[in-house]
């Protein structure tokens, strides 16, 4: 007869006492379901969640930083030569982080509006509300006619984008621009389709934008060279793409919504066309400027070069994975330059994500009071029933049984009614579990919504923000409860770890005791 | 009959509020093998602390002891104790939660010596053997009776085939029959399977029925029968 044999006949044969331990075990495995459920599902929810988000990161200008740097200033030259001399992205750092394993694509970007002149836009259907041409009237009396911008340009260094690699938008006739077209500065675009059929465009036709609003140009400006013609360049179209994006017409903003918001009027293009366009007009409108407005002039500005053209105001980098991201941020921080950062909008997730971490925080709390709870209780429990079995353990001594036998029967026992109290838990455990973060976790939303009764916010939907919009609703809609294998180990190894520790001291009241000093004691 | 027990010079004390306890003196014996010794004396003589000690279930302070020759130093107690010896308590000391044929099989499992394959039907037999039946032997510890539960005690002494079975005062609880029942038992070990039995008692019945009396005193061996 083994000790495990031993141990197997002692909890079925005291029957009550063992059924007694098995009732404390179930309860203490209820709490830890509890813990480790409501923690676990809220960690869960977070999981899925980032997993439906884009896995995108940005490179980006950390203007908090910036202003906290200025805010120290007290000089005010140096205040003001900080406020001009903004830090810019570095290309260099920007591509090298591009070449990130983790790196799908990405988008090294300048964007801007510009104005449709051969061809119009894509009607959003709030036109009442907004119209392309808007009049005003000047001091004179007259009515002057002005153009909003309608189109919106999205540049990249390389011949991808983000949008056309998860497929948001697909070529659905020609091609994209390739890497021959960037290096050449070449004017050429990809429209969608419903801007091509609108205006009934197919890939070889040409259409004209302009960088300004036309109707403002007057001969002051024509004096320098800044003609209508001179601010308007012709594209040739050398892809047609569909797109899934669209405006949601029965968002709150709809209304007042501009066509250049509207993804069927953004038109793709090589960052280097922008680049030269934009340049160009730069060194003409500088000219105007500081003849127009020589006060104004500032000799101490380093002239303009085609390089500052080139840098990026956005560097979005698609990551193979969600789970990836935090991994790529660490990865790459160190390579970046002062007053720059790259953003994985953690803190709007980490903002609605609060609530389940604040569950999850007293849910892991409640383990570990339960857990010390525990083994304190079974250890007194096993140190008092130890007392009540002196004699068995010095017969067993007097037999020649090896102490480490003694405390693995003891050890056994104890697993044994864990294992029942504990399994019994399960089923019990995810029921509480479940209600309980769900209660906790409706009263937590209810009392956000109250706090921000307070506030009327407005929000634009920038098209240059990849990060994808989570709100708490589709995070808590995450939330659930279940008896998953992970669940189910780790609350046999805290049983485990439990009965481990609660036999570690009456284990050195066995390892102490001498068959004589028992036996004597008991006779 | 050649030596199986040899002390050579036993002395145990301790320390007890300062003072030094001297419990046995310089105690020397031979004990021959297949004898029934009984170690008589009035209390605090140290027949207890001897037994304990000769049982291995204690150490002295200084002296040898030697089983069959070998030092039991060298051969470790808890070895001793597995393979050389069994031992049967006043209060009878049987697991409880465990039947009469499961206490001997505890003994079975933890020797190192050679048994029979067939540990059950050993313990049946030694069961029966000592007078337990074995409708009785299937029943729990608590549902035999004292002289039943020594028997059992005796029985699970035998179970690791020892040559030594130790008794602290084995009739102390029970009544002047079973008493008569047990020591008659414990003649028939040493008569018919050679077995050296050393009993601690304060019974003069049980004494006489031994091969051999030993008498002590404030931690000496005084006399012997």
């Amino acid at each position: 007869m083994n000790f495990l044999n031993r141990a197997y006949k002692n909890v079925t044969r005291r029957f009550t006492k063992s059924i007694l331990l098995a009732v404390t075990f179930f309860l203490i495995g209820n709490l830890v379901i509890l813990g480790l459920g409501v923690s676990q599902a809220a960690e869960n929810a977070k999981l899925l969640t980032r997993q439906k988000m884009r896995a995108v990161v940005t490179y980006e200008i950390d203007y908090q930083e910036y202003y906290n740097y200025i805010n120290t200033l007290t000089d005010q030259d140096e205040i003001n030569d900080a406020y001009n001399n903004y830090p810019r992205l570095n290309k260099d750092i920007a591509l090298e982080i591009s070449k990130d394993e983790d790196v799908k694509t990405f988008n090294y970007m300048t964007t801007n509006v510009v104005y449709s002149q051969n061809f119009t836009n894509v009607p959003l259907g709030n036109e009442e509300m907004n119209n392309m041409y808007n009049t005003y009237t000047d001091e004179l009396g007259n009515v002057i006619e002005y153009q909003s911008p309608n189109i919106y340009i999205f540049t990249n260094i390389i011949p991808n984008m983000i949008e056309f690699e998860e497929g948001t938008n697909q070529i659905v006739e020609g091609r994209f621009y390739n890497q021959q077209e960037i290096d050449s500065y070449a004017n050429v675009v990809l429209v969608s389709k419903e801007l091509a059929e609108v205006n009934n465009l197919r890939v070889g036709d040409s259409i004209t934008l302009s960088t300004q609003d036309l109707s403002s140009i007057d001969s002051n400006y024509e004096n320098f060279g800044i003609t209508k013609e001179f601010l308007t360049n012709e594209f040739e179209i050398v892809g047609i793409y569909n797109t899934n994006n669209d405006i949601d017409p029965n968002s709150q903003n709809f209304k007042y919504a501009q066509p250049y918001e509207s993804p069927k009027n953004y038109i793709y293009m090589p960052l280097t066309t922008l680049g030269s366009i934009q340049y160009e007009q730069s060194i003409k409108m500088e000219e105007y400027y500081n003849s127009m407005y020589p006060s104004y002039g500032d000799t101490s500005v380093e002239p303009q070069t085609i390089d500052n053209y080139l840098i990026p105001h956005t560097v979005v980098l698609l990551i193979d994975d969600p789970l990836n991201v935090d991994d790529f941020v660490a990865r790459n921080a160190n390579r970046l330059e002062q007053y720059t950062r790259l953003n994985a909008n953690n803190e709007t997730f980490k903002s609605i994500s609060k609530p389940l971490d604040t569950l999850s925080f007293f849910a892991n709390v409640i383990v570990w009071i339960v857990g010390i709870n525990a083994i304190v209780i079974i250890t007194l429990v096993t140190a008092l029933t130890l007392k009540t079995r002196e004699s068995e353990i010095g017969v067993l001594l007097s037999l020649g049984v090896s102490k480490v036998k003694i405390v693995a029967q003891l050890f056994v026992e104890l697993l044994i009614v864990a294992l029942l109290g504990f399994t019994l838990a399960i089923g019990s455990g995810s029921l509480i579990a479940g209600s309980v973060g769900d209660k906790v976790l409706q009263f937590q939303q209810s009392q956000e919504e109250s706090d921000d009764d307070d506030y009327f916010s407005y929000s634009y939907n920038d098209p240059t923000d990849y990060f994808s919009e989570v709100s708490q609703e589709d995070l808590f809609s995450e939330y659930r409860v279940s008896v998953n294998p992970i669940l189910i180990a780790e609350i046999y190894i805290f049983g485990l770890g439990v009965v481990f520790i609660a036999i570690l001291i009456p284990s050195v009241m066995i390892m102490r005791l001498s068959p004589k000093q028992i036996l004597l004691s008991t006779n | 009959m050649s030596t199986i027990l040899k002390l050579e010079n036993i002395s145990y004390g301790y320390i007890d509020g300062g003072f030094k306890r001297d419990i046995l003196k310089e105690l020397s014996y031979d004990f021959q093998e297949g004898k029934f010794y009984t170690i008589l004396g009035p209390s605090g003589s140290g027949k207890t602390t001897l037994l304990s000690i000769i049982a291995g279930l204690d150490k002295q302070n200084s002296g040898k002891i030697y089983y069959k020759g070998e030092d039991l130093d060298k051969l470790g107690l808890h070895k001793y104790r597995r393979n050389a010896m069994g031992i049967v308590f006043q209060s009878f000391n049987l697991i409880n939660y465990l039947t009469a044929l499961e206490n001997i099989l505890v003994a079975m499992n933890e020797t190192d010596n050679e048994l029979p394959k067939n540990h059950k039907e050993l313990a049946y037999g030694l069961l029966n053997m000592v007078g337990i039946v074995e409708s009785k032997a299937d029943r729990q510890i608590n549902k035999l009776s004292g002289g039943e539960q020594q028997r059992v005690a005796i029985a699970r002494s035998m179970a690791s085939n020892v040559d030594l079975i130790f008794a602290d005062e084995p009739t102390g609880n029970l009544d002047s029959k079973t008493e008569l029942e047990v020591v008659k038992l414990f003649q028939n070990l040493t008569e018919k399977y050679g077995k050296t039995i050393i009993v601690v008692t304060h019974s003069e019945e049980v004494s006489k029925l031994s091969d051999s009396r030993l008498f002590l005193k404030d931690g000496k061996l005084i006399d012997i029968e």
